[in-house]
């Protein structure tokens, strides 16, 4: 029981892990991206029509993520070259590409909402024999598909990026001071609009990862709102991928227990909205003791 | 959106002269014609009425079906068609305003009733085809001789959010399971999501995983994930609304479908024969075959003929008022679903 239950909650992660690596690197070159959601449908699309098509599974994920990459670059350029406001482009994104996806399966394939063609090719487990046998680390670590496995090498990988390499050090400057980022002869905005690719990549990925890794079929609802949740995670997590990543797992491990404690003494209602109280509770904590910290350094 | 509706306008002034009554308007909910499922389904039966009925009428589809709810019935109302068959939800209270201010148009809504003298308000007995869901999935799961069962009386529902007329549906389930078995076990959950597959997929198997053999899905799209996670797990989901036994054939028990259709239809033909059902409510059930389950053309095989029987046997005793399955829309809760 609990070793699917720590399965459930890895694979409920997953989605919003990426996406939320993706948006914490978006948000520190400067852009809050608020269109994951779309990215991540429109990844979710293109990896079920390119794995039913080639019966590839890898094919279907380069194609996710090329197609978040475009959708971000997209998004990015309306605002950082048409200084469009970010938080109504992005919220602007993800209900245009809502309507599209609909408007694309019903005029391609005659289909309403949801599209499950034959032969769709699933993201394989990858299965440890060493671990599989193993009590709570086998359920979490075995049987988990590349998404998975990639969307934690990122945290680590992130946060060394970030912190040691010139890449991060550029990216952290475009975020924080851009004029300075000019004054040394680099291009901030284009340095922002890659990191927009690098989230919209990301969130494509969680969107297959859904639908090639979890379900087999699109969806115009599979996202289910995951873009906005990773929001939420890497706010969470403010500038570290480490707490970050602590903030989807927390996410993914409340939806992976709801579904086990429903039905049992606790209401439904009040055990789906728990996560969202938990992060409000927790922020609201996080601010405190940074105001205290704050507070304690103006009179030390 | 406007030059749908002049289009509608026009559209009446071709229509001949000559029919009995005036042309009957069918409004497409959201999702449109196409959808292989509700929309689809209704059309269907209207087809079927014009041809039958020697009726005239169209089909309306528009763009914003919910934002432009008032503005779609009045169009229609002021284009002279006689009746106007809506299949949007959403339009309930907007249909019921516009029918007052239209009293020679006649109006039909789906899933709840309005009141209006012009008004039909037409409702399904989904607790019946559920009822019947339920008793052949008990009976299913104990028969450890069909693959992947386990014997024990375990099975599943899972609805799309904790509503009475979600609930509807569940209540009737459990009520057919305990009818065969009253030691079985319904596991309930709610996604509150009804377009979250990889969510479904994850409750369903769930559900599996603590001993479930059988999981209805009244979940929409999230039901599509409940699907899957049967086939995956080598055990039975049972679709619902219309007959999903082919999304995955095999994996699916059967389903519990809604026949917008036989409603569509049965509505139509009163209207022609001036039998109009204003001001009244129609129920649908299983005596009127507006509910019912799948053929089972992928499943039947596996199935013993006993239990197919037994299942039959229970919708003899619920068409001929023996048993009376709970409605917990009219009811409320029963005393073994709080």
């Amino acid at each position: 029981m609990i070793d699917a239950f720590l399965h459930a909650a890895i694979v409920m992660t997953t989605p919003i892990l990426l996406a939320a690596i993706g948006g914490l690197v978006n948000r520190i070159g400067g852009i809050v991206n608020i269109g994951l959601e779309s990215m991540m449908l429109g990844g979710a699309l293109i990896a079920v029509m390119v794995s039913a098509q080639t019966g590839s599974a890898g094919l279907a994920i380069l194609a996710a993520l090329v197609t978040g990459a475009v959708l971000g670059l997209l998004m990015s350029l309306v605002i950082t070259r048409l200084s469009a406001n970010e938080i109504i482009v992005g919220l602007g994104f993800s209900v245009a590409t809502a309507g599209l996806v609909r408007f694309f399966l019903k005029s391609v394939y005659g289909v309403s909402g949801t599209y499950n063609p034959a032969g769709v090719a699933m993201l394989p487990p990858i299965d440890i024999p060493a671990l599989h046998a193993a009590p709570v680390l086998g359920a979490i670590v075995s049987g988990q598909d590349a998404l998975t496995w990639l969307a934690w090498a990122l945290v680590p990988a992130t946060a060394f990026a970030l912190r040691r390499t010139r890449w991060g050090l550029r990216l952290r400057a475009t975020g924080a001071a851009e004029a300075t980022v000019r004054a040394v002869g680099l291009a901030p905005l284009t340095i922002r609009d890659a990191s927009t690719v690098f989230a919209g990549a990301l969130a494509g990925l969680a969107g297959a990862h859904l639908s090639i890794g979890v379900v087999g079929l699109f969806n115009e609802g599979i996202s289910g709102g995951r873009g906005f949740i990773a929001l939420a995670a890497f706010y969470f997590g403010r500038s570290s991928p480490w707490r970050t990543a602590l903030g989807a797992l927390l996410f993914g491990g409340f939806d992976a227990a709801q579904i086990r404690l429903q039905g049992h003494w606790i209401p439904a209602e009040l055990l789906q909205a728990l996560p969202y109280a938990i992060v409000i509770a927790v922020l609201t904590g996080l601010g405190l003791a940074d105001r205290r910290a704050e507070r304690s350094g103006r009179m030390g | 959106m406007i030059s749908a509706l002049s289009a509608l306008a026009l559209g009446l002034a071709i229509l001949p002269a000559g029919a009995a009554e005036k042309p009957v308007a069918l409004i497409i909910a959201q999702g449109g014609l196409g959808d292989q499922s509700y929309n689809d389904l209704a059309y269907s039966g209207f087809k079927k009425a014009l041809a039958q009925d020697k009726l005239e009428g169209k089909a309306v589809e528009s763009k914003d079906v919910v934002a432009q709810a008032a503005d779609i019935l009045r169009r229609a109302s002021d284009a002279g068609f006689g009746l106007v068959v809506d299949l949007e939800y959403s339009h309930g209270d907007p249909l019921a305003a516009v029918a007052k201010d239209y009293p020679d148009t006649d109006y039909v809504i789906l899933n709840q009733v309005k009141p209006g003298a012009n008004v039909a308000s037409i409702l399904f007995q989904e607790q019946e085809g559920s009822y019947l869901a339920g008793a052949l999935a008990t009976l299913v799961a104990k028969d450890a001789s069909i693959k992947g069962m386990s014997g024990k009386p375990v099975i599943g529902v899972i609805g799309g959010t904790k509503s009475v007329g979600i609930d509807k549906f569940i209540v009737g389930y459990i009520e057919g399971a305990r009818a065969v078995d009253p030691n079985v076990e319904v596991k309930v959950a709610y996604s509150n999501n009804f377009g979250d597959p990889a969510l479904g997929l994850q409750m369903a198997k769930a559900m599996f995983d603590g001993g479930a053999n059988v999981v209805y899905q009244v979940a929409g799209g999230t039901g599509l994930g409940v699907i899957q996670a049967a086939k995956d797990a080598g055990k039975f989901a049972i679709g619902v609304d219309t007959d999903q036994d082919g999304v995955a054939p095999g994996a699916v028990l059967t389903s519990m479908i809604k026949r917008t259709d036989v409603a569509v239809e049965t509505v139509m033909k009163d209207y022609a024969g001036h039998a109009f059902p204003g001001g009244k409510t129609v129920t649908l059930g299983l005596a009127q075959n507006g509910v019912g389950l799948s053929p089972m053309s992928h499943t039947k095989d596996k199935i013993p003929a006993a239990t197919l029987a037994k299942v039959d046997d229970l919708k003899t005793k619920i068409l001929s008022g023996e048993i009376k399955v709970w409605n917990a829309v009219d009811q409320g809760y029963p005393p073994f679903f709080k």
